[in-house]
């Protein structure tokens, strides 16, 4: 109920946000809070400073700009979950924002703190990967933008400078012959993942794979595209028998790591699986005759 | 070893905001939450610590309508919000129907989980007046209860949803 | 009847909806501080030094203290009752840990950041030392020992009826196998919490989430002081299911505030209690069992192994109530049961909802299921033709005195799952199963348990029932109050019920052992008769008529057939009052009693009673990934007599849910001792998704020893679950697991196993 003692900062503009982080090197910033109180109540983080980002303006809106979602860093996983925008253009964001935590989580959580806390299981990242989305970073120095699977780099390490902070996403807009899917092996609804799948596919007129995304998370220390499985389905057909020698690519392709969840070998057999499903699941809203 | 930090008496703020339709007013410092303020300061005893990680729902509390996890906001974040807890629910006339069929269901045993799985289950029913079962154990997920198993639970709220719309045709 | 057999409103559930009960830790009083435990992070060491100066230091701090700071630094249990296995538990560690969490320090501040702080600031040199982490181990030749001054092996039990030898001989079909079931916890939503204060007359008095209030000796002991200058006061828990049944907060709160003399709170984190608190016994169960070729039984011989941590708190107990129903409730002419409780410096080990009972439903279902197999015969024909039945012994050589229903109840719950279900899926396999189980309820006889009820009338005619029951939220309070309702009259609203309260209370003994209802209920049975008895001379005066003509109903008592003639017992009341007659009444219900069982066969009366039951389920299997969908699941059980049927629905639907997450999802995982699942996030404990209606079917024998020959219910639901579902996976998919929790990638293995030809015919879910 308590936390270690901090000081608190309410700034009102992104400068001043970063010119707190930059002031308060022990800072973090407070967006949602539900992975990091949690750390701070367990005493795993003792943050000396948080800066509130929570009524910073500009943050917060959902738009579509071209081709291009752009999602502000302070819209909630409940927004993602049911905004007809998100769930118009890039679906599977959806569905992966209605799988997170619980109800109460979804209310206060996210997706730029959901990016920049980068748990290894966590849904957003991954299919921030897949989808090929952008994050925007702003820091003193000004703006840049950082393709997502350029951004995950370890366990819970980001290529986020301390004193920068994620101000948006933009996600391609899934068109007419796109389709996306995600499978995920969980032990109860909304636990952290042991393994997820999420994949994006392309088809032509003739039903031809034109672009092929394939991600995988829980199998390692961020997420990563599978692109030996992505490069045997572009060019061909998605029948049924292509997707599983696709997925058949993916337990060769990764070391992951054994713990109280799960042991490696299982991992593997289940990412194989996963694949598999978010990619029939892919392929079929993409139009494919499976 | 951790460092040892005194308590920061002096970075005590005035909080003030709406709690169940009556504004409050309180002095707090940053480290406490939510749930640290509305149960130790200003007595809201049904709002409960279980786990602290926003898994088990026992501190369930609505934020401008929203059910959010207590013990994850800093009480400070609640500054000029509405909160509103269990007791928010009675009406001028009494139990509101969802707890009376509580009551009516035998839906509590021990009643710890009681005051979040009613809180989350009045939110979902204002939104899905015409639920599912399986769609209200859905809703439901995210509050856990060790004693009754969950029949009797969203046996009380598909009962409370029937009532309702019998209510709304009749009239 | 009137109100026995009606489903009344519980009177708590009403201030429950409305979150005004104020539990443990909803509690305040003027200048309460913050208590906090200093835990050790090592499972074994030594204990070089323990520096609290600069703890003490901290503004703020009203007190630290150590092993030294105790007056009495020793719990001293004989759990067994029959004084084999005495032990003095310290309540603060001196010299040495051995198991990760044991409490070291005790700190009180003026607020739990203060406190922390001062937690954070005591130094301990530790000097960490190997332990003993496994039980097989523990027992081996040579193994280092838990405790210096003991053998590893805190206490072996022996049942010996006939000779398996024999038995064995005469078996056609004999199925030998190896069952193991997991570390849980309670996982009660109201983490252990408590206020203590000093009273005006200078009585130690603690308010704590506790199932047992007689603790109030215990805490005296450790303070040093008689018995009658500490008073237990146990407000409604937020769950109990045995983890609240030893000490938790009450010892560290009875010292902070004698040493303080000032108010003091303590709330143990959810991790705190995930770690260090008392958890199920894991049970590793070697069986063997043998029957003729039509199906009876002819020998069961098992050896039952629970890791009992390094402190027994109520292992022997566990183990024995394991030993008494091992072989199931079935006629077995030759039995042999041999139950160990061994140390280890795992986390400690003690009562859980099932008790040792619920752990062997698994494995004799399990091998019922195998025989079954075996001979060719459908599992329900072959327990039908053992089951035991009234006026059949049990190994321990004594008489099952109520009826036995289960041949209703395994009818009852196969015939309710109705169609099967069809599969969700092209990878996914539908499985149904059922396993029965039999459960004690009431203490083991020799502890001569007993319990005191104090009902009394007030002028007005309303009535006050006073007993030291604890509620843990399974309606131990309300059902109080339906008895006494049911034999005086007065309706239910105009019923106060005083509970748990060990100065103004008489006392009743503690809500576990499934005992409440049969001790508190039949005390409270008997103490409305008796105060009925008193007031009935007095009424029949007043209504000029025959004692035996009178009907106590609706706030009045009335002349059977005369509707006419009635007056209202407030009435008779003051007529009590005018004439002598006493209008409150206390009375003491004794059990069962016997003495302890021969120390080398086991033979000889062991708990009152039992209650009988059987479970259904119907499972889908996903065959890709191993992920078990529980579909259905029907719990049948024979109460006795409901008293109120919508609690023990409740009960029943409570307690299958217990064991659907033993089942499938729920294990503390320790490695060398260190806990690992120390997040609610990891211990998995079922949600509303998790499973599907719980259809219960309540029986009612009309047999059984509590009040109005009712049974107990609390914890019979837990047992059966891990088994059908179990046969439930064999049916679909035919793997048979023989490890809890029934994991996904266990069943995947078992498939891969299958799917390979790797291993044995009937390839096994394991580790």
């Amino acid at each position: 109920m308590y936390l270690y003692p901090f000081t608190y900062c309410a700034p009102t503009t992104v400068d001043e946000a970063l010119g707190l982080l930059q002031a308060h090197p022990d800072g973090k910033i407070l967006a949602g809070g539900q992975s990091l109180i949690p750390l701070m109540g367990l005493g795993l983080a003792q943050p000396s400073a948080l800066i509130d980002v929570n009524n910073l303006p500009g943050l917060e809106g959902v738009v579509e700009d071209g081709g291009s979602l752009r999602i502000g860093a302070l819209v909630r996983h409940r927004t993602l979950e049911t905004d007809p925008g998100v769930r118009r253009c890039c679906p599977v964001l959806a569905e992966a924002a209605s799988v997170i935590g619980n109800i109460r989580v979804r209310h206060r959580g996210t997706i730029g703190g959901s990016l920049a806390h980068a748990d290894p299981a966590a849904e957003l990242p991954l299919v921030a990967t897949a989808m090929g989305a952008t994050l925007e970073i702003r820091g003193p120095r000004g703006s840049r933008e950082v393709a997502a699977e350029k951004f995950f780099l370890g366990y819970l390490e980001t290529d986020l400078a301390p004193i920068e902070m994620v101000t948006g996403i933009r996600v391609p807009v899934v068109d007419a012959g796109t389709g996306c899917g995600l499978a995920e092996l969980v032990r109860r609804a909304g636990d952290f993942a042991i393994v997820a799948a999420c994949a994006v596919v392309s088809l032509d007129d003739a039903g031809r794979c034109t672009r092929a995304a394939l991600a995988l998370g829980g199998v390692g220390s961020h997420p990563v595209r599978i692109r030996s499985a992505e490069a045997l389905l572009v060019g061909h057909a998605l029948t049924d028998r292509r997707i599983e020698d696709a997925a058949g690519i993916v337990p060769g392709e990764l070391d992951p790591e054994s713990d109280v969840h799960a042991s490696a070998a299982y991992r593997r057999a289940m990412a194989r699986v996963m694949a598999r499903r978010a990619l029939a699941a892919a392929a079929a809203r993409a139009g494919a005759r499976l | 070893m951790m460092t040892v930090r005194a308590e920061d008496t002096g970075g005590r703020r005035r909080l003030e905001f709406v709690l169940n339709g009556r504004p409050v007013e309180v002095w707090v410092s940053p480290h406490e939450t939510l749930l640290a303020v509305l149960h130790d300061a200003l007595g809201a005893t049904e709002v409960k610590y279980g786990c602290g990680e926003g898994v088990c729902g026992t501190c369930t509390t609505l934020l401008d309508g929203a059910p959010i996890n207590a013990c994850l906001l800093l009480g400070l974040q609640a500054q000029g919000r509405a909160v509103t807890t269990v007791r928010g629910l009675r009406g001028a006339g009494g139990l509101h129907p969802l707890q009376q069929a509580f009551v009516d269901h035998e839906s509590a045993q021990c009643g710890f989980c009681t005051p979040g799985m009613l809180l989350v289950a009045y939110v979902f029913l204002r939104d899905h007046p015409a639920p599912t079962r399986q769609q209200i154990r859905a809703a439901l997920a995210g509050n856990l209860c060790r004693c009754t198993g969950y029949t009797r639970i969203v046996d009380a709220v598909e009962a409370c949803a029937a009532t309702h719309r019998a209510s709304r045709e009749a009239t | 009847m009137g109100i026995v057999g009606k489903a009344l409103p519980r009177f708590d559930v009403a201030d429950k909806v409305e979150g005004a009960t104020l539990y443990a830790a909803d509690w305040s009083l003027p200048g309460m501080l913050a208590g906090r435990l200093l835990r050790s992070i090592y499972p074994v060491a030594r204990i070089r030094r323990i520096d609290v100066t600069r703890a003490r230091a901290l503004p703020g701090v009203a007190a630290v203290l150590t092993a030294d700071d105790v007056p009495q630094n020793a719990i001293r249990e004989d759990a067994t009752g029959a004084n084999r296995a005495p032990f003095d538990t310290p309540v603060l560690a001196a010299g040495r840990v051995c198991y990760q969490g044991q409490p070291l320090a005790l700190v009180a501040a003026v607020s739990e950041v203060v406190a922390r702080a001062a937690c954070d600031a005591i130094d301990v040199d530790y000097e960490p030392l190997p332990g003993v982490f496994d039980v097989e181990a523990a027992l081996a030749p040579g193994a280092p020992r838990v405790h210096p001054d003991r053998e590893n092996v805190l206490i072996h039990w022996r049942l010996r009826q006939g000779s398996v030898d024999e038995g064995f001989r005469r078996a056609d079909v004999i199925v030998e196998r190896t069952y193991r079931t997991q570390r849980v916890d309670h996982a009660y939503l109201e983490p252990e919490a408590g206020v203590a204060w000093i009273d005006g007359d200078g009585i130690v008095t603690i308010r704590s989430s506790t199932q047992v209030i007689e603790h109030f000796r215990e805490i005296a002991e450790v303070l040093g002081l008689p018995h009658n200058r500490v008073r237990v006061i146990a407000p409604f828990l937020g769950g109990g299911f045995g983890g609240k049944e030893d000490m938790t907060v009450e010892p560290y709160l009875a010292l902070l505030a004698w040493r303080t003399r000032q108010p003091v709170r303590m709330v143990w984190s959810r991790q705190e209690s995930l770690l260090a608190r008392p958890k199920r016994h894991p049970f590793i169960m070697r069986c063997r069992t043998g029957a003729d070729r039509n199906g009876r039984l002819m020998a069961q011989e098992i050896t039952l192994l629970g890791d009992a941590g390094p402190i027994p708190l109520l292992s022997p107990r566990v183990l024995f109530a394991a030993l008494v129903v091992g072989a199931g409730p079935y006629r077995v002419p030759h039995v042999k049961v041999d139950a160990k409780a061994v140390f280890t410096n795992n986390v400690p080990t003690s009562a859980m909802r099932g008790f040792g009972a619920m752990q062997v439903t698994f494995a004799y279902e399990s091998q019922m299921d195998l025989l079954a197999e075996r001979l060719g015969i459908p599992p329900l024909e072959l327990r039908a033709r053992n089951f035991l039945r009234k006026g059949d012994r049990l190994p321990t050589g004594e008489k099952i005195e109520t009826h036995v229903a289960l041949p209703e109840a395994s009818r009852c719950a196969l015939d309710a799952l109705g169609d099967r279900s069809r599969p969700s899926s092209a990878s996914a396999k539908v499985g149904r199963g059922f396993a029965c189980n039999i459960q004690p309820y009431g203490r083991t006889v020799w502890f001569r348990d007993q319990a005191s009820a104090w009902i009394g009338f007030e002028a007005d005619g309303s009535l006050v029932v006073r007993a030291g029951v604890t509620d843990l939220g399974g309606g131990q309070a309300a059902v109080l109050a339906q008895i006494a309702s049911e034999v005086l009259g007065v309706s239910p609203d105009r019923i106060a019920v005083h509970i748990g309260d060990s100065a103004l209370t008489p006392l009743t003994g503690g809500t576990f052992a499934t005992r409440q209802l049969y001790m508190s209920g039949n005390a409270a049975w008997k103490a409305a008769r008796e105060l009925r008895a008193l007031v009935v001379p007095v009424a029949a005066g007043l209504l000029e008529a025959s004692g035996p003509d009178l009907q106590f109903a609706d706030n009045e008592v009335r002349v059977a057939g005369s509707p006419e003639r009635r007056i209202a017992l407030a009435r008779v009341v003051a007529e009590c009052a005018r004439a002598g007659v006493p209008v409150a009444h206390l009375s003491v219900f004794r059990g069962d009693q016997a003495p302890p069982v021969d120390r080398e066969s086991g033979q000889g009366k062991t708990f009152p009673d039992y209650t009988f039951g059987c479970h259904a389920v119907e499972v889908e299997v996903d065959t890709e990934t191993g992920t078990i969908t529980l579909l259905k699941h029907v719990a049948c059980h024979d109460v006795g007599r409901a008293i109120n049927p919508q609690s023990v629905a409740g009960q029943i639907q409570g307690g299958a849910v217990m064991g659907i997450g033993q089942a499938l999802l729920e294990e503390i995982a320790l490695e060398d001792g260190n806990n690992l699942t120390t997040l609610f996030a990891n211990y998995l404990i079922p949600t509303s998704l998790d499973v599907p209606d719980i259809r219960p079917i309540v029986l009612e024998s009309g047999e059984g020893k509590g009040p109005f020959n009712a049974r107990g219910i609390g914890e019979p639901p837990t047992g059966p679950p891990p088994a059908a579902i179990a046969s439930a996976v064999w049916d679909a998919i035919g793997v048979r697991p023989l490890e809890l929790p029934i994991a996904p990638e266990r069943v995947f293995d078992a498939l891969e196993a299958q799917r390979t030809g790797a291993g044995s015919e009937t390839p096994e879910v394991t580790r």
